[in-house]
């Protein structure tokens, strides 16, 4: 059949244009969308809403040692650590206090440190510091040793090395987590939207006179990218909002999301969602009714599902099982994009996988474009892929 | 003008089409009968390319049917369906558009027809929410939404009330007075016998007969001989040759002879019988054709 390009082009938009305008309007795409900003952004925004910074209270009877609540607050882990110090009459009502947990810890005379059950560890450790500090200050004042040779005795000690965690991995691990999780809802959710599409054409019996005007690889084609469209629409909602939400708090525990992670998994929202879409078009071509059609996909889902579980369950690890994963379609554009993300995967992985995918995305369309075709004009009941295929008319 | 060139299609063992061969001038209007199974939709699909032939070839104007072709023609399926949830209006300008015409074109004709079917009232209601009829109406539009030049229906009067029925049979009329091919496929033979000057028929997947409407039920090798008394007769018939009695009652009998039987022959026997009250002796209608030619 002779139709030209330029009349493909236009089928194909026109199809594509229908899907998009048709379901952009509807309810549930918009209550969706809806609820995904609200549901992302309120991740993001609402733990920064609680003030978490430490606060601790200090019991003191007598005086302290000189700059005690300055020396914890700075040698505390959270650099907003506050320090309250506050006076009680006598020991035995320190006592009281400290067991009472109403002061975190005690203080007599800047020396005698008392310890409660619930007393955290940092502040034990900083306060009997500064008690150490405090009774070596009275002991060499007794000793008559001078200054210069205190602070030498105070100077010598373990040198320490410290290795702080990578935090920045460990956001990177967040935000490959949450990148896999929105392609794999994504891939999921409008591959179903096609599925029912096609079923519903086939069900109301439309598709038969859409295909006397348009060729079915075409009418394909527009489907998959007219929803693709509405799913794509989705991801970057997402990200924007991740984006906007993540710069409003500005917190360190929030991932910051960034321009390539967005287009990591953009490119691989489209392709997945090609091929998987594809796949979810030609199950629906073959059933006559939706309850079969959850049937007949139900291998695709899984193999959705068998990426996912495995690119997720590897949380900011590597391991053989994700590598080749990763490289292998049809699972690589859920394994893949965590990867890239964690920044564990080679220039050269990241390029086959997709040469793989690009490969075996077109050949579910060529494939599945003709068992759909073979299959959309059958009807009643379950038709094998094998006979729509060999049966294909168009 | 169409052409059905020789097509045959076979499923398995089932032949639905075979050596299948008739034609659809511009202006006709040809009533496409046949048996259920004979083979009707399998060749109104084959127009469409819904169908690929084993062999034999659908040519247009003695080119082969493309899709810049099927884009010039309307098809009404036998199943009928459209979007449940799409609004009729822009249903119509959808349907005009993948048919080749630009969205402003589309969306002004999608409202004339609308206009003519009489549902503008309705164009932002959903194709769901029409009663059957008017659903049926909004498949006809769909079908010329985009003026098509060869119109191909399945079946259009079927499901329609006496009011769609002439509704129908209006409006296909007017789409071959204008110039139009114009095929359909129907059951309703009385109909057809009004409508189509000409008509063809189709059993087994082969083209039985085609051809004029007069001239098929001239061309039958019977003639019916309906006659009625003022009151009960006596089986006045029985000495004619080569009579066969199609019905009988007390007063009244309709009876098949040959072409060639002579008509002063009967009219003197049924005189005999007793006063007449009428005496026809005609070709038999296209009803009467149609059986004879698929009922072997």
């Amino acid at each position: 059949m002779r139709g030209g390009d330029a009349g493909a082009m236009r089928s194909i938009r026109l199809v594509a244009r229908r899907e998009f305008t048709e379901r952009v309007s509807s309810r549930a795409y918009q209550l969706s969308t809806l609820i995904t900003i609200l549901l992302v952004g309120g991740l993001l925004i609402i733990p920064s809403l609680f003030d978490n910074s430490t606060h601790y209270t200090v019991g003191v009877v007598g005086d302290p040692p000189e700059g005690l609540a300055a020396g914890i607050e700075a040698g505390s882990s959270d650099p907003e650590t506050t320090v309250t110090i506050q006076h009680v009459t006598d020991a035995d009502a320190l006592r009281t206090a400290v067991e009472e947990g109403e002061v975190d810890i005690g203080m007599i005379d800047g020396i005698t440190v008392v310890i409660g059950p619930e007393t955290y560890a940092e502040l034990n450790g900083l306060v009997m510091a500064a008690a150490g500090s405090q009774a070596l200050l009275e002991t060499a004042a007794r000793l008559d040793i001078d200054q210069q040779t205190l602070t030498d005795l105070l100077s010598s000690g373990p040198n320490v090395e410290e290795i702080e965690p990578d935090d920045d991995e460990f956001a990177r691990s967040v935000l490959a987590f949450i990148g896999t999780l929105v392609l794999f809802v994504s891939i999921v959710t409008y591959g179903q939207w096609v599925l029912q599409g096609v079923v519903e054409e086939k069900t109301s019996r439309v598709v038969e006179v859409v295909l006397g005007a348009v060729m079915p690889r075409h009418l394909l084609a527009g489907k998959v990218l007219g929803i693709g469209a509405l799913g794509l629409v989705q991801v970057l909602v997402i990200a924007v909002t991740g984006f906007v939400a993540a710069r409003m708090v500005d917190g360190i525990d929030i991932p910051q999301i960034t321009i390539a992670t967005v287009a990591t998994v953009v490119c691989w929202f489209v392709l997945g969602f090609a091929f998987y879409a594809s796949g979810y078009a030609v199950a629906g071509s073959l059933v006559s009714n939706s309850e079969d059609a959850q049937n007949a996909s139900f291998p695709l889902t899984m193999v959705l599902m068998i990426g996912y579980f495995v690119a997720s369950s590897a949380f900011g690890g590597d391991n053989p099982v994700l590598r080749v994963l990763s490289i292998i379609p049809p699972f690589s554009p859920l394994v893949m994009p965590l990867r890239q993300v964690s920044g564990n995967a080679a220039g050269w992985e990241v390029a086959l996988s997709v040469a793989l995918m690009t490969a075996a995305t077109a050949a579910m369309l060529r494939i599945g474009g003709r068992v759909y075709a073979g299959g959309l004009l059958r009807s009643g009941g379950r038709s094998k892929a094998r006979e729509a295929f060999r049966g294909a008319e168009i | 003008m169409l052409r059905l060139d020789h097509l045959s299609k076979r499923y398995g063992d089932v032949v639905a089409l075979a050596d299948c061969s008739f034609e659809v001038a511009r202006g006709a209007l040809l009533g496409f009968l046949g048996p259920n199974g004979a083979g009707k939709t399998t060749a109104m699909r084959a127009v469409f390319g819904l169908v690929k032939p084993d062999r034999g070839e659908v040519t247009w104007d003695g080119r082969p049917v493309h899709m810049a072709t099927r884009h010039r023609s309307g098809y009404m399926p036998e199943q009928r369906g459209l979007y449940p949830r799409m609004k009729i209006a822009r249903q119509l300008a959808y349907f005009g558009q993948l048919h080749g015409m630009s969205r402003p074109d589309a969306e002004a004709s999608a409202e004339r027809w609308l206009e003519t079917l009489g549902l503008s009232n309705r164009k932002d209601a959903k194709l769901e929410q029409l009663s059957h009829g008017n659903q049926q109406r909004v498949q006809l539009a769909t079908a010329l939404v985009h003026d098509p030049e060869l119109l191909v229906l399945d079946e259009p009067f079927s499901g329609l009330d006496p009011l769609g029925v002439r509704d129908m049979a209006d409006i296909l009329a007017e789409r071959a007075a204008a110039g139009n091919a114009v095929v359909f496929s129907s059951h309703q033979l009385d109909l057809v016998e009004d409508l189509c000057e000409s008509v063809v028929v189709i059993n087994g997947g082969a083209i039985v007969l085609s051809g004029p409407v007069a001239r098929l039920r001239a061309a039958s090798p019977h003639r019916y001989l309906e006659v009625e008394h003022t009151g009960p007769t006596e089986p006045w018939y029985e000495t004619l040759p080569d009579v066969e009695v199609v019905e009988r009652q007390p007063d009244r009998v309709v009876l098949m002879v040959d072409r060639d039987a002579d008509p002063e022959a009967m009219l003197h026997a049924a005189r005999q019988a007793g006063t007449m009250q009428s005496f026809a002796f005609t070709p038999p209608s296209l009803s009467q054709v149609f059986v004879e030619a698929v009922d072997r």
